[in-house]
């Protein structure tokens, strides 16, 4: 099944990267962070460098295209297949991935269009003819918060919770009850209060040079004046009804894809909120969907679906048969950028897990 | 099989196990050779002691090489994973107290709660072009704690000693330690988030599950938790 449904995602991608199963850890531990450190197999070399079995094929294959494909601008698109390695509580840790990544491509909706066709097509290879697709767009979400004008940082955190709606559920009822924390009344606060910036940084740079923390290792003074201004303004706002109400209401929009335009347009009447670029761009990946043949009854756009990962950016979708999710992916434009290339790199694709595969078969 | 209980080989927590037992009628006796890590509680030929290390005491717990230990909960926490279906952790004894807490340098002055650790966690790279880095040398309860917390992207920095000492060395941004009084972490001008406190930790004493039981070795161990449970 693997050389089969491999050889046909070649035949869309024929770029090739090989990817080693022995992988350095730091690039994985970088990017998705401390917590992905329990469910890797990691092991060090004699030199002290750690190692990790690899737990997925995206970020070697990103890494391969900034240092080994040349001119990094020009598109490629990746196909791979082979064993995956996840520590799992019970069961198996081996699994069966293959999928497809396209990088480099500016024309975004041509290419969350072609990636999403050569998914639907290799899943029909595969037997399964009529996947249901779960698709989300964080563009969306991110107008809709622009829109209320939150503070900075209270705008972030919903942003960093998009994908997980108890999270999201969690910020909205403590926004709108005013919650907040009892910040003691000192000389920093009464500071920061009075928005002196000057002065309250001059006060952390004291409480540093006391500390003996040299101000240019980490946080600088600046960064933790401007923060702590942010919060103290933080702690005055209070999320009103009508806008936690939008929030919810965006969040709680599901449509078969056909409709979905139709389904923001009306939200977009009763709330005023416009959608304007990212808006536009959704209709026309419906539109190019069409035009390459993918049937549009089998995805439904889910206002709420995405992932918190920081460097996902747009589209983000998932194949299930009934409960059993099947393949994944989406765009991730700023993960180039996170493994250290100095331009951004648009960048879309997609795994199938072979095992769930058989499972549902 | 006689009942193996391990007990602290060195320090404090050697000296607070010997005269609880003692005062719970349980004398434990010197080694026969100084050199010999393997005693006797006087009068009870149904009982081995053994003196390990703390740490080690928790890794023998886990594979079952001992039936009791005496070692803190947060040293059990973390070297044994799945810690409650491993081991039963029976009775804190009293002494050994120790908060294992997050610190972070307390010119953050914006920073007092988990929340706001990971508002400035989130984007650490962005604007430092590097992780926001934790010492400790507790990984499995950090990483548990900052899930729990909604924390991913962080790194850990191992740290073998003088945790504390990190932030002002540079070599961290944040750390995660053991402290009793909290004037250590003052002393190196770090404050403890106000909801940074992730275990209260104490020497318990702990039995093991994988441990050869048996019914002779079992009413041993019930005699020894009933009579400890008297004295603290």
């Amino acid at each position: 099944m693997l050389d089969q449904l491999l050889s046909h995602l070649r035949d869309v991608a024929p770029d090739r990267a090989e990817i080693d199963v022995l992988q350095p850890a730091d690039p994985f531990l970088e990017t998705a962070g401390e917590a992905l450190r329990r469910r890797i197999f990691l092991t060090e070399s004699v030199e002290g460098q750690i190692h990790c079995l690899r737990p997925e094929f995206t970020i070697p294959i990103c890494l391969h295209h900034l240092t080994q494909a040349g001119d990094a601008n020009t598109p490629k698109r990746y196909a791979y297949g082979g064993t995956v390695f996840r520590q799992a509580r019970e069961g198996a840790a081996e699994f069966l991935q293959t999928g497809l990544e396209d990088l480099g491509n500016g024309d975004l909706i041509a290419a969350d269009s072609a990636c999403l066709r050569d998914l639907v097509s290799a899943l029909a290879l595969a037997g399964i003819a009529s996947p249901k697709i779960d698709l989300g767009d964080q563009n969306l979400f991110e107008v809709v918060v622009e829109n209320l004008q939150l503070p900075v940082a209270i705008a972030q955190r919903l942003m960093r919770g998009f994908g997980s709606p108890q999270l999201i559920e969690d910020q909205i009822d403590r926004l709108t009850r005013g919650e907040t924390d009892q910040t003691e009344e000192d000389a920093a606060t009464s500071l920061a209060r009075s928005g002196d910036r000057a002065a309250l940084i001059d006060h952390i740079e004291q409480r540093m040079a006391q500390s003996n923390i040299a101000p240019q290792s980490g946080r600088s003074p600046a960064a933790i004046a401007d923060r702590m201004i942010e919060k103290i303004q933080e702690s005055q706002f209070r999320l009103s009804d009508t806008d936690a109400g939008i929030l919810r209401a965006f969040l709680a929009i599901q449509s078969p894809l056909q409709q979905a335009t139709e389904a923001l347009e009306q939200f977009a009447k009763r709330t005023g909120i416009e959608f304007g670029a990212a808006g536009k761009a959704f209709q026309q990946r419906v539109t190019a969907l069409q035009h390459v043949g993918v049937g549009l009854d089998m995805i439904t756009y889910k206002a709420s679906f995405g992932r918190g990962l920081e460097y996902y950016t747009g589209l983000l979708f998932e194949a299930r048969v009934g409960a059993t999710s099947i393949a994944g992916g989406g765009r991730y434009d700023r993960l180039c950028s996170l493994l250290g290339s100095k331009l951004p790199i648009p960048a879309v694709g997609f795994s199938i897990s072979l095992d769930r595969l058989e499972d549902v078969r | 099989m006689s009942l193996i209980i391990a007990v602290p080989s060195k320090g404090r927590l050697k000296e607070d196990t010997i005269d609880l037992f003692s005062r719970a009628g349980l004398d434990i006796e010197a080694p026969a050779d100084a050199r010999s890590y393997q005693s006797r509680i006087a009068g009870r030929s149904d009982i081995e002691i053994a003196f390990l290390s703390a740490s080690e005491i928790a890794r023998e717990l886990s594979t079952g090489g001992v039936h009791l230990g005496v070692t803190g909960e947060d040293l059990a926490r973390e070297t044994i994973r799945n810690t409650d279906s491993v081991v039963d952790i029976l009775l804190p004894l009293g002494f050994g107290h120790a908060d294992v807490v997050v610190a972070v340098p307390e010119a953050w002055i914006d920073v007092a709660t988990m929340a706001d650790l990971d508002d400035v966690a989130a984007d650490y790279r962005a604007r430092y072009g590097r992780r926001l880095r934790v010492a400790t040398k507790y990984w499995q309860l950090t990483q548990h704690w900052f899930g729990q917390h909604g924390i991913g992207v962080y790194r850990i920095v191992e740290s073998l000693g003088a945790t504390e000492g990190a932030p002002a060395a540079g070599s961290a941004d944040a750390i995660v330690d053991i402290t009793s009084t909290g004037s250590t972490i003052r002393a190196n001008n770090l404050k403890i988030l106000d909801d940074g406190v992730i275990l209260k930790s104490q020497a318990n004493l702990i039995s093991s599950k994988p441990a050869r039981w048996n019914a002779e070795n079992r009413s041993s161990a019930d005699a020894i938790l009933s009579k400890l449970s008297k004295c603290c």
